[in-house]
């Protein structure tokens, strides 16, 4: 019998779930009551020094708001990017590493070639930067070898010794332990795992073999290093939030979303903190498809703008991809883990528009990022950003910014248009405006071109939907350059990312290496293999307190033709025991390559590298409550604004209308534009709005259905 | 040859004499030129570049040999019906520039004789190939029914049918370097030709992976058309061709900008040595570099240069030398680290650039001159340039690189007969570089390749890999030390043979700047450290190894820039630390000297008089 030790399902008493995203700017917050559906959001500035403080004065705020006490709350779900921020401030542990004999520079060859072509000067980040220094990278006697994993020269046990008292004398925060082929047989790994818990007791000690056991020795090392670079931090962090909520007397877990899209215990993201790198952005996409199952259109398209940033997320037919292996990475640096597919490209509010000597305008990558930010908010910036161009246009309302407590200056962000882009081209501000807006807005279009057409789907079925402070402002010219049939902005498209967590199940991928021709892989270590792989992932989902009845087992092969080099992960069904599950791994694949490259090679044969075996919990999806339309629906203001047309630009008037204020079934003409406390909306000129009775404002290309 | 003997032509005939990638200007258009205003140009510049992008990305992920999809020697773009390429991947420099030759290959047996859904395979070196293994997928694209541009790729195949598998430098002529293609119509208007299709297959070693990389390659170029006839769907015709036509100018705007900034004049790079032809062992050959700045033109005369040899160690002229020169001027000039970020790689770069070698030299062979080993020579080019501009722009320029190659193709028959090729690209290094260190154990100047992971390699064929590291010596000093080579032993589990490309730079080191040590020599050793070692030339075809031998390959390590002596104390203490550099070394080559982890000050300064004080050697 289970001893529950973090009830969730059964126990009506704790009715309460929350997500936390926590971002570098705002610490977002959504409380719902499972019972009623009924949902409550909340901002609060984060507090950098210990993200937990803010999330924890939330989770109070919120709960005396509600009338509940603390130990109501039944999850705490929580996206975040302190591995992200990690990374980018580059303040990771002093990591050490052990490794085979001979093979010392893995991490510093990498793969040999130069990120840039065009380039004499440039850095190569894993040599001029990188995750563990020479001198901290040691070298023991030991070979595993192929195809069965060999021991083909022993561990030399008196040298894991010596390395990892160098180490330890080196005063290493982590320990990466990284040997060839280990995917295949870990007991050397395991060895050092055990004598590094006598000499380095407290040190965090991660080993390739549970990181990442796949083949591709330079990728699972980085990954292995990139584990052990923000593993303590992350591993401090999270404990302090465990604690911090139990101090609090918060009911329940904390789970964490993993860059794969599920959420696991923050005892399994302890270990592997490399697997939230991409925490913080995948709850949006989560919420995106939530909100287009709700809608009945499951094919969605994300769109999360910041002030720096632009995250982009593509789920064909409501279901999260993930990143070839070419592209899973995180700035320069390999991660060989699964992560949903989400691009992000340097492209948002802040973003500087420029011409340069030749006459050629640009929009980004460069950004005025907070200091001095754009020039429409006085902190002294003189550039021209893409947030001046959307006050430009008189898109951006001083009153409405003005009651968010944020002063605008259109004066200011017409003067920095003037002086960096219309007078250096020799056109007018208005075209200006509109011109750094339609290239922001193109940008963000070739990317999600690159993420989603690239990949064999057509985004002419696909609903575009807006998260973020500034995708409202978009998504609509966005959907226009694509042929998308429907822009989507939900009632809180400003916490997305925390709702998202609220729609995710749990998920714990086991993987393992089978590296065999379909046609010869003997059935019994498929089944065996699988069943074990099937067991551990069961075991997690029912320490997470899961009936069987809520948890479904997915098996995935990835597969190739034999003599290509990446292989495709395609979906299996069951557990192999159908005599003719051969040909379905089969057809499978064929019709997966010809997806995704246009053709398939039926007489090829096929090999089976790795099966992964993904331990879904399936958490219950209340359906969204209407949002309770409020206030008059009047225009609170009608101004004269900019918008492309045929002829090049022209005014419009204008109506502003309170977001919220607008009735379910309420329908108007572009242009129009919706304000609320954490979005624009824009509807250009040509586009109809209107609100579905969950609260949503969708957009569709045309005038309204007669 | 004495420098004084060269007879170089004059500058008015050099300039008709030369030749330059870019397409002539063109008389008559088949649109008609509108104003594109800013905003559709960078949508349309953006839409060109992504298409290139997704072209590569499929080639990568889908193509079957490693050479391909592990290694990525590959490139694709798109050009207009004139053969001007409008956008390539950022792929390997190599082969970015070559479609446009390939194209005028094409063109010289098929011009106004396309049909929708040819697909023409090519790979002849007289006719604009790269060279032999470097195969050409074009697909002519239409648009209403008229031939408005072509879709095309290259890619390295694994195995050509040459004397020796993968290949071989000692042959007598080009017909031995492999199987032929000229510009043949694997397609014609929609239909396969099998019987094309089976006898290519039929004639090379691997015929599985080079019909999956075919396939992949057919795959690439129709993407690529789709993607530009959808663009002109769009937007018309005359405003995408307007807008490409001014992204080719904004390149050539840049570039022509940056070379008006050097002064007029002659810059010559020192005479260079190759080691040998890859049968004549012991005979060296000399290269020779000028280059001149004439307003915003460049050009690069190689006369001087070797003549060409019996061997396959020759360059296609068009097919490779134009693309390396082209790619050392614009890296120089437009170095995409710094102000060259975002100007896109088309015919407007090759405008500027011209480029002159008298016929029969080694960078301008005569048919049927083998051709197929041309890297080791070609990538002494670019490091050549920066030679020659060394005194001129200092903060740009790199100390002497490894600027060679070190590719070997090994093989072996298992007991079924279905040979198994591998093709390898070993790793050089650069120089040292202004305010900054070479890099180390990376692929060098025209060379962008990855390796194969070891676990790949180990996998798939009977190689054992015993060692891959930085080199256990001392980087070449310099106030910026130049990049250390990489070593790494192979065990042969199984009789295996191998074909090699290269140049070991050991009669013509990377050459030292401004004081800075010159780099070290690479080698290639079977059976290092055992009674039977042997050191093999760069360059050796179908060179057999028995079962238990090991095969040690050292990089050639890059020069370093500037007197050691000035290097900064805090490097060299890093260096040390990370065992790079001894303490003895430290002291010798540096004047740094260092106690218990931490640099004695008064001792290094003392050291450092001393060293500037001492005599040249």
């Amino acid at each position: 019998m289970w001893v529950n030790q973090y009830p969730i399902l059964q126990d009506i008493e704790r009715l309460y779930h929350l997500g936390i995203d926590i971002g570098g700017t705002f610490t977002d917050f959504v409380f719902r009551n499972e019972a009623t559906g009924e949902e409550v959001i909340h901002k609060l500035p984060s507090t950098r020094d210990d993200p937990s403080r803010a999330g924890l004065a939330g989770i109070q705020h919120l709960c005396s708001q509600a009338g509940i006490s603390v130990d109501q709350i039944s999850r705490v779900l929580h996206g975040t990017t302190v591995a992200t921020n990690i990374m980018l401030e580059r303040n990771g542990a002093k990591v050490g590493l052990i490794t085979t004999e001979g093979f010392r520079d893995i991490l510093h060859i990498a793969r040999k070639k130069r990120p840039l072509n065009f380039s004499n000067y440039q850095d190569i980040p894993w040599q001029s930067s990188p995750l563990v220094e020479r001198h901290l990278r040691l070298t023991v006697p030991e070979r595993i070898v192929p195809p069965d994993g060999a021991v083909e020269v022993a561990l030399d046990e008196k040298a894991v010794r010596k390395a990892l008292s160098e180490l330890a004398e080196q005063k290493v925060d982590a320990v990466a332990v990284c040997f060839l082929f280990s995917f295949l047989n870990p007991e050397h790994e395991l060895a050092v795992r055990r004598i590094a818990a006598e000499v380095l007791p407290d040190t965090f000690v991660t080993c390739s073999h549970e990181v990442t056991p796949l083949h591709r020795e330079y990728e699972r090392f980085s990954t292995t290093a990139l584990n052990a670079y923000v593993g303590p931090a992350t591993a401090r962090y999270l404990q302090r939030f465990d604690d911090a909520i139990a101090e609090g007397g918060v009911g329940g877990g904390l789970r964490l979303m993993t860059s794969a899209g599920g959420l696991v215990s923050s005892k399994a993201a302890k270990q592997k903190p490399v697997s939230l790198l991409f925490s913080g952005p995948v709850g949006a996409l989560i919420k995106g498809m939530d909100i287009g199952r709700a809608a009945g259109k499951p094919d969605v398209i994300t769109l999360d703008v910041g002030g720096t940033s632009a995250d982009i997320g593509v789920a064909p037919n409501g279901r999260l991809m993930h990143r070839h292996i070419l592209d899973t990475r995180i700035g320069d640096y390999d991660a060989m883990m699964p992560m949903v597919d989400l691009t992000t490209i340097g492209a948002g509010g802040g973003s500087i528009a420029s011409v340069d000597e030749a006459g050629m305008f640009t929009v980004g990558p460069r950004s005025a990022g907070a200091s001095p930010g754009p020039a429409c908010f006085g902190f002294g910036g003189t550039e021209a950003t893409v947030t001046d161009a959307l006050v430009a246009t008189g898109w951006y309302r001083t009153e409405t910014f003005a009651r968010s407590g944020n002063e605008i200056d259109r004066k200011l962000a017409g003067q920095a248009i003037l002086q960096n882009v219309a007078e250096p081209l020799g056109i007018s501000l208005p075209e200006a405006a509109l011109g750094i807006y339609q290239i922001a807005s193109r940008n963000m279009a070739d990317a999600i071109r690159l993420g989603s057409i690239t990949k064999g789907y057509d985004t002419r079925d696909f609903s575009l939907i807006a998260f973020g402070g500034a995708g409202a402002s978009f998504t609509a010219e966005i959907a226009r350059e694509l042929s998308i049939a429907q822009v989507i902005v939900p009632p809180h498209p400003g916490v997305g990312a925390a709702a998202g967590l609220l729609a995710t199940d749990i998920r714990y991928e086991q993987m393992s290496s089978l590296w065999n021709d379909l046609a010869v892989l003997p059935s019994t270590e498929l089944r065996e293999k699988a069943a074990s792989l099937a067991e551990q992932a069961s075991a997690e989902l029912s320490e997470d307190g899961f009936a069987a009845a809520d948890t479904e087992i997915v098996y995935r092969l990835d597969c190739r033709y034999v003599g290509q080099g990446y292989e495709l992960t395609i979906d299996v069904p069951g557990n192999f025991d159908a005599d003719d599950w051969r040909d379905t791994v089969a057809e499978n694949f064929h019709a997966a390559h010809e997806r995704q490259y246009l053709r398939r090679f039926s007489d090829k044969q096929i090999q089976v590298i790795n099966i992964r075996v993904i331990g879904i919990g399936h958490v219950p999806i209340p359906q969204s409550l209407p949002t309770l339309a409020s206030g008059s629906d009047k225009p609170v203001a009608e101004q004269t604004c900019m918008f492309a047309s045929d002829e090049g630009w022209g005014s419009f008037p204008t109506p502003f209308y309170d977001r919220h204020s607008l009735k379910p079934g309420t329908v108007i003409e572009g242009p129009v534009i919706l304000e609320q406390i954490d979005t624009t909306t824009i509807v250009p000129p040509g586009f109809t709005m209107l609100v579905d009775e969950l609260g949503n404002v969708v957009i569709k290309s045309g005038k309204p259905d007669a | 040859m004495p420098e004084s003997t060269i007879e170089y032509l004059p500058l008015k005939q050099l300039h008709d004499a030369a030749s330059s990638t870019a397409t002539s200007p063109i008389e008559t258009r088949h649109w008609t030129p509108v104003e594109v205003d800013p905003v559709t140009l960078q949508v349309i510049g953006g839409a060109m570049n992504t298409a290139a992008s997704e072209m590569a990305q499929l080639l990568f992920r889908m193509a079957y040999s490693s050479i391909m999809r592990e290694s990525q020697d590959i490139g694709a773009g798109i050009l207009d019906r004139y053969a001007r390429q409008l956008c390539e991947s950022d792929s390997t420099p190599m082969h970015c520039g070559s479609l446009p030759a390939y194209v005028r290959g094409i063109e010289q047996k098929h011009a106004g004789d396309y049909n929708e859904g040819d697909v023409i395979l090519h790979n002849h070196p007289y006719f604009g190939a790269s060279h032999s293994p470097d195969y050409g997928v074009i697909v002519p694209i239409f648009a209403d029914g008229c031939h408005v541009g072509f879709a095309g790729c290259t890619g390295h195949m694994v195995d050509i049918g040459a004397a020796h598998p993968g290949w071989s430098v000692d042959v007598p002529d080009l017909f031995a370097e492999g199987k032929l293609i000229n510009a043949a119509k694997l397609y014609d208007a929609g239909e396969l030709n099998r019987p094309l299709w089976d006898h290519i297959l039929e004639n090379v070693r691997t015929p599985e992976a080079n019909a999956g990389d075919i396939e992949a390659m057919i795959a690439c170029c129709r993407l690529g058309a789709n993607r530009f006839t959808e663009l002109i769907g769009r937007y018309g015709i005359d405003v995408v061709m307007s807008a490409c036509e001014q992204w080719l100018d904004y390149s050539e705007k840049r570039l022509r900008t940056e070379i008006a900034k050097l002064p007029d004049g002659e810059y010559r790079a020192p005479r260079g040595w190759l080691e040998d032809d890859g049968k004549n062992f012991g005979t060296p050959l000399p290269i020779e570099t000028r280059v001149i700045v004439d307003g915003d033109d460049i050009l690069v005369d190689l006369t001087g240069s070797t003549p060409q040899t019996e061997t396959g160690f020759n360059c296609p002229f068009e097919g490779s030398v134009l693309p390396t020169v082209n790619f050392a001027v614009r890296t120089l000039l437009l170095d995409e680290a710094g102000d060259g970020a975002g100007i896109p790689q088309n015919d407007g770069i090759f405008r500027p650039i011209k480029v002159y070698a008298p016929e029969g030299c080694i960078y301008n062979p005569v048919f049927p001159a083998g051709c197929e080993a041309r890297f080791a020579q070609i990538n002494r080019l670019p490091d050549q340039i920066l030679q020659a501009f060394a005194g001129l722009i200092p903060d740009r320029v790199t100390a002497g690189n490894s600027a060679s190659v070190g590719a070997i193709a090994y093989s072996g028959v298992p007991e079924d007969g279905n040979y198994w090729v591998l093709v390898e690209v070993n790793e050089g290094s650069y120089g040292g570089r202004w305010q900054k260190d070479g890099i180390d154990a990376i692929d060098n100047l025209m060379a962008n390749t990855r390796n194969n992971p070891i676990e790949e390699m180990e996998m798939s064929a009977p190689l054992r890999c015993e060692r891959y590291e930085l080199r256990d010596r001392p980087p070449a000093a310099g106030r910026w030390r130049g990049g250390l080579g990489a070593a790494r032993r192979w065990r042969f589990l199984k009789p295996t043979m191998i074909s090699t490309t290269g140049d070991h730079r050991a009669g013509d080191k990377p050459c030292g700047l401004d004081g800075g040590q010159d780099g070290y020599p690479g080698s290639l050793v079977v059976n290092a450290g055992s009674p039977g070692e042997k050191s093999l030339p760069a360059k050796v075809s179908g060179f057999r190894l028995n079962e238990g031998d090991t095969l040690e390959i050292s990089g050639i390590c890059g020069a370093g820039y500037g007197a050691a002596a000035d290097r900064d104390p805090d490097a060299v203490a890093a260096d040390l630390r990370n065992g790079l550099i001894d303490h003895a070394g430290a002291e010798q080559s540096y004047g740094v000297v260092v106690r218990n982890g931490a640099i004695d000050g008064a001792a290094t300064g003392k050291k450092r008089r001393e060293l500037k004080s001492a005599p040249k050697a």
